[in-house]
């Protein structure tokens, strides 16, 4: 599902679906993903309230223990967001965590769940609006898989 | 000293149930077998084993069973963790594992579970330490990146780990076992785990092993940035199925959500509905108890007769040999002879690998049986996956051009 369509099916101000999105976990790596969430920050960028960073040093390090984690403990999604493709400040732990995050996607819809509400994104620290588009997203996608009662809260 | 110990079997396979015959070898120990334990009389008891799966509507007759007993323990991976009929817990079932009814009882796991540490756990003696299974495989670890996804329909005799080779093995988050399947040419999966939440690590592991395989990427319009793609790409299409591999045993322990699937009622058929063509002989084998030599052999000879497979005459001998065993250990769980049932069993696991019948495989048999045989006449080979619906005996199943089992109807009364 490509964003233009996710925009097309749920209209993000639906304020019903959005009073139910309260918390949405995002794991942003030390370098590229806290970076650009900084950046966002230094230029007073908004975004969703519901938003809970958690700051660890590379998307490599998010699993789906961690997914499941925040998950069984109140998460309505999980975002990680990484640095770009290529561009790792380590070796390869964005692309890494990719390979684990989307066969928990699998996982999920093998379970008749949506794939929506777990994802990976990219960023880059010196441009804000790369993370905060992130988030967006982030919320889009959310919002898609509420409206399809696909969120392991059934509808949060 | 001798203790009174009652063993009742609930839902499902009675494989563990019957294996507990052996309790009665070189034992003081009276032990009594209740096959329906609704109908129980509520009698004091020193030690009660449950085997079996069980549902949450069992709540009561535990209950009552923890009352009236000392100590309970949970023997077999059903009972402890839900076990193989849990993957019916996509579909909407609800197996529960016994820790959720009793906070205290013990468990041993394994599918089949280890009678020797049952007998442990029964005296009281503190449990084996047991290895990782790695550490006792004769396979040897490249450490090396995974080049691609190998499913075992195109299998190759090869000294090196299953993972390194792109077979998916839960090796690496199991324990030693007696029933091995790992030496009979079958990767693990992982009824004996090591840690916690087994299922979801090796999830992890495995992902990260497949870190040599492209990943789907697009571009994120919001971010203006490359983000993971929603569509299908090589990492899915390569593990056709996630729940049936990593999640075979442990289930409702993984801390993952119940499945929505729509169920087709009979909880059998749920757990065979989306497994792959390749894992078929050995689920079978795991879950049909007394009756599982027949039930393998009758999905096999399905495949191999609808796809036209090649099947030496050896094979067809070792299996009717394999059958005709099958109806001597019904005959000896009857009338309970313990010394006898250990003789059959010894002879089934020499020709199957264990109890699991890892060993036996489309167009015949894993490894070798003895050393003196002429393997080539009874070798399984590589196959191909044919879509298309097959039946055999008490079986019927249809299978998609994955190799994925679409719909698997199965006569439960012929089990």
């Amino acid at each position: 599902m490509t964003s233009s369509e996710v925009g097309d099916f749920c209209d993000p101000m639906d304020a019903e679906i959005k009073a139910k999105i309260k918390n949405l976990v995002v794991f942003m790596c030390n370098e590229c993903g806290q970076g650009a969430a900084n950046t966002a920050g230094v230029a007073r960028m908004g975004y969703d309230a519901a938003i809970r960073i958690v700051r660890v040093q590379c998307s490599g390090q998010v699993g789906p223990i961690q997914i499941m984690d925040a998950l069984n403990n109140g998460a309505d999604a999980v975002g990680v967001v990484g640095c770009c493709l290529g561009a790792c400040h380590f070796f390869n732990g964005n692309i890494l965590s990719m390979h684990r995050i989307k066969l928990m996607k699998k996982l999920f819809k093998e379970l008749g769940y949506s794939d929506q509400f777990v994802n990976q994104w990219t960023a880059r620290a010196a441009e804000g609006e790369t993370s905060v588009g992130d988030f967006e997203d982030m919320v889009d996608r959310l919002a898609v898989a509420i409206k399809n009662k696909g969120t392991i809260k059934d509808g949060c | 000293m001798a203790v009174e110990v009652k063993v009742f079997q609930f839902n499902g396979c009675n494989k563990c149930f019957t294996e507990s015959i052996l309790l009665k070898l070189d034992s003081e120990d009276k032990v009594t077998y209740i096959e329906n334990p609704k109908g129980w009389k509520e009698e004091k008891t020193d030690i009660a084993v449950i085997t079996g799966y069980l549902l949450p509507e069992d709540g009561k007759i535990l209950e009552s069973i923890t009352k009236n007993s000392k100590k309970v323990i949970g023997y077999g991976d059903c009972v402890t963790m839900g076990g193989i009929f849990a993957l019916a817990n996509q579909n909407g079932h609800k197996i529960t594992p016994l820790k959720e009814f009793i906070d205290n009882a013990s468990s041993i796991n394994g599918c089949l579970g280890e009678i020797m540490e049952l007998n442990q756990e029964i005296k009281g003696k503190s449990p084996v330490k047991l290895k990782g299974l790695c550490t006792v495989c004769k396979r040897k670890s490249t450490c090396d990146y995974m080049e691609a996804v190998h499913r075992q329909i195109e299998f190759e005799e090869s000294d090196v780990c299953f993972n390194d080779l792109g077979y998916q093995c839960n090796g690496f988050v199991a324990q030693e076992c007696k029933e091995r399947c790992i030496d009979y040419d079958a990767p693990c999966r992982g009824c004996k785990p090591m840690v916690a939440r087994s299922g979801i690590r090796m999830l992890g592991m495995f992902g990260t092993l497949m870190g040599n395989i492209e990943v789907a990427t697009e571009h994120s319009v919001k971010g203006a940035t490359d983000k993971l793609a929603d569509e299908d790409d090589d990492i899915t299409r390569s593990v056709p199925d996630v729940l049936g591999n990593f999640f075979r045993f442990t289930l409702p322990t993984s801390g993952l959500p119940q499945g929505r699937i729509p169920s087709t009622g009979s909880v059998l058929e749920d757990v065979f509905t989306g497994r792959l063509i390749e894992e078929l002989p050995l689920i079978a084998g795991l879950l049909a108890g007394n009756k599982s030599i027949s039930l393998v052999l009758n999905i096999l000879e399905a495949y191999e007769t609808g796809t036209k497979m090649e099947v030496g005459s050896c094979t067809k001998k070792i299996r009717k040999h394999l059958r005709k065993l099958e109806g001597d250990l019904g005959k000896a769980t009857e009338s309970q002879d313990a010394q006898q049932y250990k003789e059959i069993t010894e002879k089934i696991r020499k020709i199957a690998g264990n109890m699991n019948l890892s060993n036996l495989f489309f167009g015949g048999f894993r490894s070798k049986i003895t050393e003196y045989d002429n393997f080539d006449e009874y070798k399984a080979h590589p196959f191909d996956v044919v879509e298309g619906s097959y039946a055999h005996g008490c079986v019927e199943y249809k299978i998609d051009s994955d190799g994925k089992v679409t719909d698997f109807k199965i006569k439960e009364e012929a089990l």
